[in-house]
């Protein structure tokens, strides 16, 4: 028995259902463009933020909208575990010849995907019309941003799954997921540069692995000549090391699914 | 209980609680190799739990359990197809994408999944449906869906819990129909039902279970045997226990059991039984009915008490 092929065959029936979910789809994209113009252009021409970085601000929010990107569609791919325990699908997956570790994983991968591309959808829509940098060049700005974005719906995605299939209902999962991620998302540096926060929210920023994801998509594209507020490398680093970790634990530490959420 | 064929399924004595209440109280049962095996109990008598046990879903937590020879494990999976009290479909995704999904999830080949899959929409019936969407399909095609799904990887051993449960007659039949046609003798069944007329029709052997234990267990005809040719079910509001007793010591009279109002005896001869019996009722019978003993009636002998009894019949 194949475990790729099941986690495959899994992956790509995920991404087929939210594919066919257009409600899902297009919300996902389009409401982080709307932040783009409405939140972007009002604090800009509104409030003339002075001690950013560089640019205006539409052009600082793109990283951190893109951020936000993943970590909807992360949270909303992953509730497809509570569509497939309701519809009974999971009693089909939990009969086949393999792992809860195998499902869960096909499961994260379609999440990993799908948040990935929307991700990258809202960075390829705005960049015409924000005012990027590119300090690496277009090309390898570009590289590094998908690569960030990849790293980032891993995590999430194995975050998310590991969360869906440890709590018994999709409303308490939404809570917890939001309870969970829009902390991270306020001290990562998506809304507002986390350089001049008061020190008890630079500490928060330091162990908030959004930050990392938001610090390294800002020196992609919008950054000019600074070094961000971790630098690339250690951006890459944290979260390489955050997926990894989070894959092993979930691996080590696998709920026990059942069809019945009990 | 003996059987010349070697079991598949043997379970002693397990044991598996939820909270105060014992899904499974000592259950022990030897399942042989090829037959159509009817677990018969009322709700919640346990047989979805060891449905599930045998099914490798869920590890008894004791006594002990071995499904060909082995303890139930991930791999012994590939072996067994279930098919569940509810069905196991997303709404969203067409008939053929879920035998898709099946297949691959067993190993097997896009060309055999097609084949195969081609091959079991065909016998059971929806193989003008293949590309529509599961929900669009009515409540028994459904059904024969999951029995497609569940047979699609040839298991060894199909588990069958309650598959016919909200299915009409006429499916019911095309169900069975296209199942023992097909696979009679070329696997074993595990059936677990509250039917006992379908279960009388399809299975080789039944276990009668009640509070998570086997009562008895055996072929329909052997455990028909000790009743006696007919069935009367007589509507006697006022039956006095002296009355009932009375009947019971009666040398013609086989099995009786009593649920309210309709008190349930196996006889040789009905036409010589019931004069006597309305002569003891004084006029208090409202209604008789006479019917060729089943194993409905072996049941009641075994099981018995009306918080026993299975909704299908309750209903009848």
């Amino acid at each position: 028995m194949n475990p790729v092929s099941a986690t495959l065959a899994l992956f790509a029936r995920d991404l087929r259902a939210v594919i066919r979910s257009r409600s899902q789809l297009y919300s996902s994209i389009f409401t982080p463009l709307l932040f783009l113009v409405f939140l972007g252009n009002g604090v800009s021409k509104g409030l003339s933020p002075s001690k950013l970085p560089a640019g205006d601000f539409t052009a600082y929010l793109v990283a951190g909208v893109v951020v936000m990107t993943s970590v909807f569609s992360c949270t909303f791919s992953s509730a497809s575990y509570y569509r497939d325990r309701d519809s009974g699908l999971l009693r089909m997956l939990l009969s086949s010849p393999h792992s809860a570790g195998v499902l869960l994983l096909g499961k994260s991968l379609a999440g990993v995907l799908i948040g990935s591309i929307q991700a990258l959808i809202v960075l390829a829509v705005a960049s015409p019309f924000v005012d990027f940098r590119w300090q690496y060049g277009i090309i390898p700005g570009v590289f590094t941003a998908v690569a960030v974005v990849i790293l980032l719906n891993v995590i999430l995605g194995g975050l998310a799954q590991a969360f869906a299939s440890r709590i018994q209902t999709m409303q308490g999962f939404h809570l917890v997921m939001n309870l969970a991620l829009f902390p991270l998302l306020f001290f990562s540096g998506a809304f507002f540069p986390i350089q001049n926060l008061p020190a008890w929210l630079e500490v928060l920023a330091h162990v908030n692995p959004l930050s990392y994801a938001v610090d390294a998509l800002e020196l992609a594209t919008y950054a000019n000549g600074g070094s961000g507020f971790f630098g690339m490398l250690p951006d890459f680093a944290v979260l390489i090391v955050v997926a990894v970790v989070i894959y092993a634990v979930g691996f080590t530490r696998l709920p026990k699914l059942t069809w019945s959420g009990k | 209980m003996t059987s010349p064929k070697p079991p598949i399924i043997e379970a002693q004595g397990i044991v598996r609680s939820y909270g105060d209440r014992r899904g499974l109280d000592g259950f022990t049962l030897s399942v042989p190799a090829g037959s159509v095996f009817g677990l018969l109990g009322p709700n919640g008598s346990g047989k979805s739990t060891f449905v599930t046990m045998v099914a490798a879903m869920e590890p008894p937590p004791s006594g002990s359990l071995l499904i060909f020879g082995q303890p139930p494990s991930t791999a012994l999976r590939r072996r067994t197809g279930t098919v569940f009290q509810e069905n196991a479909q997303d709404p969203l995704m067409t008939v053929e994408e879920i035998l898709s999904l099946s297949g691959k999830l067993f190993g097997l080949s896009r060309s055999h999944i097609r084949e195969r899959g081609s091959e079991l929409l065909a016998a059971f019936g929806l193989a003008t449906r293949a590309h529509d969407a599961t929900g669009t399909l009515s409540g028994g095609m459904r059904r024969r869906l999951e029995m497609a799904r569940a047979l699609l990887h040839d298991p060894d051993l199909l588990l069958l819990d309650e598959p016919t449960t909200g299915v009409d007659p006429d499916e019911r039949k095309a169900f069975w129909q296209a199942l023992l046609e097909r696979e009679r003798g070329t696997r074993t069944v595990l059936l677990a039902t509250n039917d006992l007329t379908e279960a009388d029709t399809v299975c080789d052997q039944v276990a009668f279970i009640r509070d998570g234990r086997v009562i008895t267990a055996g072929s329909p005809a052997n455990l028909k045997r000790d009743l006696k040719r007919e069935s009367l079910h007589v509507t006697w509001p006022d039956a006095t226990d002296a009355q009932v007793a009375e009947l019971t010591s009666w040398p013609e009279a086989g099995a009786l059991s009593r649920d309210g109002d309709i008190l349930r005896i196996t006889v040789d001869d009905a036409s010589a039984f019931v004069p006597r019996l309305f002569a003891v009722a004084h006029g208090g019978i409202r209604a008789v009915s006479i019917e060729t003993a089943s194993l409905e009636d072996a049941y009641f002998l075994h099981v018995g008490q009306r918080e026993a009894r299975p909704a299908a019949v309750v209903s009848s």
